[in-house]
């Protein structure tokens, strides 16, 4: 960051800013980027004739009487090459405002004494740090008004006037003018880190500012520092209502999910948004989805059979927000989303730093985490959902806390859509006798591992870890509880209540519920 | 009659009328036609009864002949709402030369322009005498004082102004200035307008004070003027006989009113007419106004100003625009002609240049 440089003279757009020129109005601005040097109140037109260049020349008494003499003080200061003319409104005609662009001169009129403006200009150029520091403080006081980032971003904007700002999360524009961010050669870029919490980086305000104003890069630094704070405000503001942040975030997803879905949009290409600004409704929760995304669905390890309730979508949020605040968290359906957007194809690196950030925090709450996979803008956000949410299901076989990585699933992803609960309460019609036997447990598991096994009772115990005959008693106890397997047009029936009963019990206290 | 410039006439008949007329009225353009007709016809009549007028140069009389300026002062409207009578003038220089106890052997317009050149006519003819090919200011200047003879050191005063009334009113007044404000108030007191005469003096002294052969100019201008042809050739006519300029061609896109605070001293209200120039730089003129243009500014800087005589043509009837008759959307060519040589020096600008008219800036023939 450049130090500021506060002797450098002040331009006409910044004199405009700060009363009392903030009152006059603008007949003709040919430059507002024109340097200030010096103020001369002009009251003869004598004096009018030593004019030095890049002065601010107020007209009174005899040179402001109106008629000619606005259009003969016109042409003087047109000659020696002044700034701006400042002219009390009395002397104001129509025709000076065609001849002051004709001859592109800049025209301010002033409804105020013109000795006290040219005495409160002259302060005001002999002391331009002052100067900037009231408009410093004028633009701190209308920052503080704002409670949006979008109004934060509007403020810094209509301030700096030729020099666009934008918010950027991740190198992507989250509001503000987009022209900000974009490399021009004879433009200089003023950056500005904005920290969230424990001081992590969270955001970055842009600014662009024009080579031959260089020296405003200070000055711009000063303004985008100042409004950090009110950014933080607003969006913490925004995360601290939460109930109205779930509803529209949810709203937010079902959007992307549609546009995800549109059939025109074609797969492969990243959705682009508009350059002059990001939509509302993804730009002001924080999403990113342009570029590659990699979806996590997280979800209990029980299937809830219905939403999961809120208490835990806020201790979710909470903990999201604390260790991973540039990911979103969308409460969805029996389930959360979450997603990883970067600029380009990842490794998954940075996807499994997050998880292993996350792990802990999911053991707690006995949730299982699902990965997808990384694809391309809105569709891939849609498609890697889905995976990760299969995933997810697949993950719950390795109890709390476990994570699955889609491309480590395959076809067993197909099991994780079976409703284990409602098959298991099937089987409590179906197979009562042996439901009701103490040793279900041991009986079932046997007879899912001889299944799974082809039937061979030697790999069976095998994996079991018991002895054969010990397998060989146990089939033929489960058969004369109702288990019977040998019939063709029921195994697949009874292969399945094995396997989800097999699920049901064996998350830890799921049996005694049984 | 004859068409373009013979040079100095000898004499003035009523055939040379409508001529002087056109003539007095291009150099005054302020003034409307409004008593045109009757001031005509009354002054040809009388030249018909009373034969030509003869017209010299003050070097062709002997220097110790007596000469009187004679003037219309006063408004325009007053002389139109109460007429002449037509013995005004006689009896104003009878007046005068009861007072001085001395017989003018010629009389002189204090002014060759406007109904001021007419009537010095009609009092030669009246009184028998010849007119002076001469006169005080070469076209008007608003104040009595605004003159070559003031000037070269001669006084207005002894003077008497008569009014349509029948009264008659003597100034002896030292300084000139003075004569000027003593003038003023009598003459609204005597109808608005009246019959002056002033600035007695002998021949000897017109040959070395008063601006030569501007009568005579007044004929030569009228007959072109008179002349139907398109505004281009006349301006270049005039350009030949005058000297004039084109400043530029516009039209008229504002007529200001009182746009500054009106001086004391200047008896016209002020006001701006603005001209967007058609083709050249495309520039913007203003014209200031106050009794006739007193300043023509191009893009703010001042391109010419009193005593310069600025006239506007109108290009669509290619006749003079009196300054009563603009209209926005008119167009014209602003013509600048300069006055003479005299009102150029120091003395002369500070008499009636355009700081007089409260327009503080260096006049543009002397930068």
């Amino acid at each position: 960051m450049r130090n500021r440089p506060s002797t450098a003279s002040l331009d006409l757009a910044e004199l405009l800013r700060v009363e009392p020129l903030a009152r006059a109005e603008a007949v003709h601005l040919a430059d507002p980027s024109r340097r200030v040097h010096q103020v001369v109140l002009a009251e003869t037109f004598e004096r009018l004739g030593h004019i030095v260049p890049h002065s601010v020349v107020v007209l009174h008494a005899e040179a402001a009487a109106g008629g000619w003499s606005l259009a003969a003080a016109l042409h003087a200061a047109w000659e020696r090459n002044a700034s701006v003319v400042v002219v009390p409104r009395a002397a104001m005609s129509s025709s000076s405002a065609v001849l002051a662009e004709r001859l592109g001169i800049a025209l301010l009129v002033i409804d105020d004494d013109p000795v006290d403006v040219a005495l409160t200009l002259a302060g005001q150029i002999s002391a331009p740090q002052c100067a900037r520091a009231v408009r410093v403080a004028l633009c701190a006081e209308r920052l503080a008004e704002q409670s949006s980032i979008r109004g934060v971003l509007g403020v810094l904007n209509t301030e700096l006037g030729h020099v666009p700002v934008a918010l950027t999360i991740g190198g992507s524009v989250v509001a503000g003018r987009a022209a900000a961010v974009r490399e021009r050669a004879d433009h200089e870029q003023v950056r500005v880190q904005v920290h969230g919490a424990g001081e992590r980086p969270w955001a970055e305000l842009v600014a662009s500012v024009p080579t031959p104003a260089a020296d405003l890069g200070g000055h711009v630094g000063t303004l985008l520092r100042l409004a950090r704070l009110p950014l933080l405000a607003a969006w913490a503001q925004a995360r601290m209502d939460t109930s109205t942040q779930v509803a529209q975030e949810r709203a937010a997803f079902e959007m992307l999910r549609r546009l995800g879905s549109e059939p025109a949009t074609d797969r492969a290409v990243p959705v682009q948004y508009d350059g002059a600004e990001s939509t509302s409704w993804s730009s002001e929760l924080g999403w990113r989805v342009e570029g590659v995304n990699r979806a996590v669905w997280i979800a209990p390890i029980q299937d809830p059979g219905s939403e999961p309730p809120p208490e835990l979508t806020q201790l979710l949020r909470a903990t999201w927000q604390r260790h991973l605040p540039d990911w979103p968290i969308v409460a969805d359906d029996d389930g959360w989303i979450s997603w990883q957007n970067s600029a380009d194809a990842d490794s998954g690196t940075a996807m499994r730093r997050g998880i292993t950030t996350m792990t802990p925090t999911a053991r707690t709450h006995a949730l299982v985490l699902g990965v997808g996979g990384a694809h391309a803008g809105i569709p891939g956000l849609m498609r890697s959902v889905v995976e990760a949410r299969l995933a997810a299901y697949v993950a719950r076989e390795g109890g709390a806390g476990s994570v699955t990585w889609f491309d480590q699933v395959g076809a067993q992803a197909a099991l994780a859509w079976l409703p284990v609960g409602k098959i298991a309460q099937v089987a409590d019609f179906c197979l009562a006798d042996l439901m009701a036997a103490r040793d279900r447990s041991s009986l079932v598991e046997t007879v899912l591992t001889v299944l799974d096994c082809g039937g061979s009772l030697s790999q069976a115990s095998a994996r079991l870890g018991v002895h054969r005959n010990t397998v060989l008693s146990r089939v033929a106890r489960a058969k004369e509880l109702g288990l019977v397997f040998d019939d063709p047009s029921r195994r697949l029936a009874l292969h399945v209540v094995c396997y989800a009963l097999g699920a049901l019990w064996r998350t830890p206290g799921a049996e005694r519920s049984q | 009659m004859s068409i373009g410039y013979v040079g100095s006439g000898k004499s003035i008949t009523a055939a040379d009328i409508p001529a002087l007329y056109e003539g007095a009225k291009f150099y005054s353009p302020a003034v409307g036609d409004a008593s045109k007709a009757s001031l005509v016809s009354w002054l040809m009549d009388l030249l018909e009864r009373n034969g030509p007028v003869v017209l010299v140069r003050p070097d062709a009389l002997p220097p110790q002949v007596h000469c009187v300026s004679l003037c219309v002062i006063g408004s325009g409207a007053a002389l139109a709402d109460l007429p002449p009578s037509g013995d005004e003038f006689v009896l104003a220089v009878r007046e005068l030369e009861h007072v001085m106890h001395r017989r003018f052997g010629a009389v002189y317009p204090l002014a060759a322009a406007t109904i001021s050149a007419l009537v010095p006519l009609a009092a030669a003819s009246q009184l028998d005498v010849p007119l002076l090919d001469a006169d005080g200011m070469g076209r008007t200047f608003a104040l009595i004082h605004h003159t070559s003879m003031s000037l070269a050191g001669l006084s207005p005063a002894p003077l008497v102004v008569r009014g349509p009334t029948g009264e008659t009113v003597t100034i002896e007044v030292r300084a000139s200035a003075r004569a000027d404000t003593l003038l003023r108030s009598n003459v609204d007191t005597l109808g608005g307008w009246a019959a002056l005469a002033s600035y007695p003096c002998t021949a000897g002294d017109l040959r070395r004070a008063a601006l030569p052969s501007t009568v005579s100019r007044l004929i030569n201008v009228g007959r072109l003027l008179l002349e139907p042809v398109g505004a281009d050739v006349l301006v270049t006519r005039l350009a030949a006989v005058t000297g004039c300029q084109r400043i530029g061609r516009g039209r008229i896109v504002e007529l200001e009113h009182l746009s500054r605070p009106s001086d004391v001293t200047i008896p016209a209200h002020p006001s701006s007419v603005v001209i967007d120039e058609i083709g050249g730089q495309g520039r913007l003129f203003r014209l200031e106004l106050r009794s006739e243009i007193v300043a023509v500014f191009a893009d703010g800087a001042l391109a010419a100003a009193a005593p310069d005589l600025v006239c506007l043509v109108d290009i669509l009837r290619g006749e003079l625009a009196t300054l009563d008759s603009l209209e926005p959307g008119d167009v014209v060519d602003v013509l600048v002609m300069p006055a003479d040589a005299i009102w150029y020096s120091a003395e002369g600008l500070a008499m009636v240049g355009p700081t007089s008219h409260g327009i503080p800036l260096d006049h543009p023939r002397r930068r």
